[in-house]
């Protein structure tokens, strides 16, 4: 059995208050998203939350960075939903996300217009 | 008719705290990368929410698929790392091994009597005995 000092301690950190303890991301949420992401998933580790949580800052990190080249290039200080988009579409590693952030593109496409593929 | 409606609401409000990482701690990780003038639109704070859930369950959804086909019933950080690595995330996997390795020598030093902290420290020890020495000391 796990001690439950440690395995409680480490999930009881985040939420909304904002306590995460040494760690950006809390925990239970991130084991919770794991969860739903398959049927298949059973059982997961106390390390693999943990791994998440700093995988997600890196992620974070590399697409914030990827937008904000965007939102540079327009000449604008504000980071925007497209400059995500953009830097999503740009991306190959980030091409599991296009269909997230591209699904209301599909009404301004128009196959006959000058759009040469 | 304003009930149904607002119950409607409050369900997709809760569900979506659910499947999303808070926005103030994306938010946060969002503006300690960039320069201190910079802004963040409230929608690239939310796309960012949903980008990440995205990564997590199609890295896991990967990772899953190792173990189900291992044999194996609990996903660990290794099947995590692994993954990540496999779908192009591999210059993450270096960072995480370290994160990992360092993790698992501190909640092993937690486990048993205060001794050999030094076993990432000084190289001859590393010959004398395995690393992970600690887990081993824990039987």
């Amino acid at each position: 059995m796990r001690q439950a000092g440690m395995y409680s301690g480490i999930l009881s950190g985040g939420g909304i208050s904002g306590r995460t303890g040494p760690h950006l991301l809390p925990l239970a949420r991130i084991k919770k998203i794991m969860k739903k992401s398959s049927v298949d998933v059973k059982m997961i580790s106390g390390e693999a939350p943990l791994v998440f949580s700093k995988a997600c800052e890196l992620f974070i990190d590399e697409l914030t960075k990827r937008s904000w080249n965007v939102t540079i290039q327009g000449k604008r200080r504000t980071l925007h939903k497209e400059d995500v988009a953009t830097a999503i579409a740009t991306t190959d590693v980030f091409d599991f996300l296009i269909d997230l952030v591209h699904t209301n593109t599909s009404d301004h496409v128009d196959l006959n217009e000058d759009h040469v593929l | 008719m304003d009930d149904s409606s607002n119950k409607f609401s409050v369900d997709e409000t809760a569900n979506q705290q659910e499947r999303l990482l808070p926005i103030a701690n994306v938010g946060r990780i969002m503006k300690q990368i960039l320069p201190q003038n910079a802004k963040i639109s409230k929608e690239a704070k939310e796309t960012m929410q949903e980008c990440v859930s995205e990564f997590i369950s199609f890295v896991t959804g990967e990772a899953s698929d190792k173990c189900k086909k291992e044999r194996r019933k609990t996903v660990n950080g290794d099947d995590v790392c692994w993954a990540m690595a496999t779908l192009g995330f591999d210059d993450y996997a270096p960072p995480l091994k370290r994160y990992l390795d360092r993790y698992r020598d501190l909640e092993g030093d937690r486990s048993t009597t205060p001794q050999t902290n030094n076993i990432n420290e000084d190289h001859d020890d590393q010959l004398l005995r395995p690393s992970s020495s600690s887990a081993a000391k824990f039987n």
